[in-house]
């Protein structure tokens, strides 16, 4: 339960970046179906980075371009970043589900990106983090040591 | 575009869902915390949990609170308040509270609250109070 330093600037960066790739692959494979690639690829990007956070492709970018260019400044908060990364774990996850159904069934898997880029963008405009809360149920409930 | 059309429609309606869920989640918790808060008040107020961190909290809604003009705010910090903040399940900042008078929670706004929202709703409190008090007279 112990609270750090998380710096909100890198999750913003994170949640920009989800947004931005689905609606690129979302929009953009109407035109040129290949770019539906960019959505495993993301699940890849969001899952790697969850276990391994040095591995977290718009984190990384933030943390060596970004913020060292004062691009986007650094907003260091006192919080726990345990159900940050789960909820980027469970966005992974839900990608991974997308990408497995967009061959076969392609509405399935475009409406499970998008539903992803969806909470991202919820998160990302009012601060709503939908997998932080059930981070917090689950741990309510003894289903993961939060 | 069939397939994108599809699945927009679809995410619409798993919004649509969620957005319901959340409106019965508000009102569970509000009904679980009915007489939790025994504060009593001569005019309906609002208890706002918010957090360091929380960059809503200071961009949108202190200056919709700020616009309710002569309305009593608690200020409670939800990290620091983990007891209150649980009572109200309080996993989202902000959140806001609009108490009664009597210090009955009558509606809870999980994230940002526009200030109309809450002028609505407070005045929905004070027209309880006002039937509460007429019934006694």
């Amino acid at each position: 339960m112990a609270l750090t330093t998380v710096d909100h600037s890198a999750l913003k960066v994170n949640q920009t970046g989800i947004v931005a790739t689905v609606l690129v692959a979302f929009i953009g494979s109407y035109f040129y179906r290949p770019l539906l690639i960019l959505i495993p690829l993301l699940a890849v990007v969001l899952l790697l980075g969850t276990f391994a956070p040095q591995l977290a492709l718009f984190k990384q970018f933030y943390f060596k371009v970004l913020k060292p260019r004062g691009i986007v400044k650094p907003r260091p908060v006192q919080d726990r970043p345990e159900p940050h990364n789960f909820a980027q774990g469970l966005g992974g996850v839900f990608l991974a589900i997308s990408s497995v159904f967009l061959l076969p069934l392609t509405v399935v898997g475009l409406a499970l990106a998008l539903l992803v880029a969806v909470l991202a963008f919820v998160n990302l405009a009012f601060g709503y983090c939908l997998g932080c809360q059930i981070y917090f149920q689950l741990g309510k409930r003894g289903l993961i040591r939060a | 575009m069939n397939a994108q059309l599809w699945a927009i429609a679809v995410v619409g309606i798993v919004v649509l869902a969620a957005a319901g869920l959340e409106a019965y989640r508000s009102a569970r918790a509000r009904r679980r915390v009915t007489g939790v808060t025994s504060a009593k008040a001569a005019e309906p107020y609002i208890i706002y949990f918010t957090g360091e961190g929380c960059t809503v909290c200071r961009t949108h809604q202190e200056p919709a609170l700020a616009k309710l003009g002569e309305v009593r705010v608690e200020k409670v910090d939800a990290i620091a308040d983990r007891e209150l903040a649980d009572r109200f399940h309080v996993y989202t900042l902000p959140t806001t509270v609009v108490m009664s008078a009597e210090g009955r929670a009558l509606h809870v706004n999980y994230g940002y609250a526009p200030a109309n929202k809450l002028d609505r709703q407070l005045a929905e409190a004070r027209n309880v109070l006002t039937m509460e008090r007429t019934a006694t007279a």
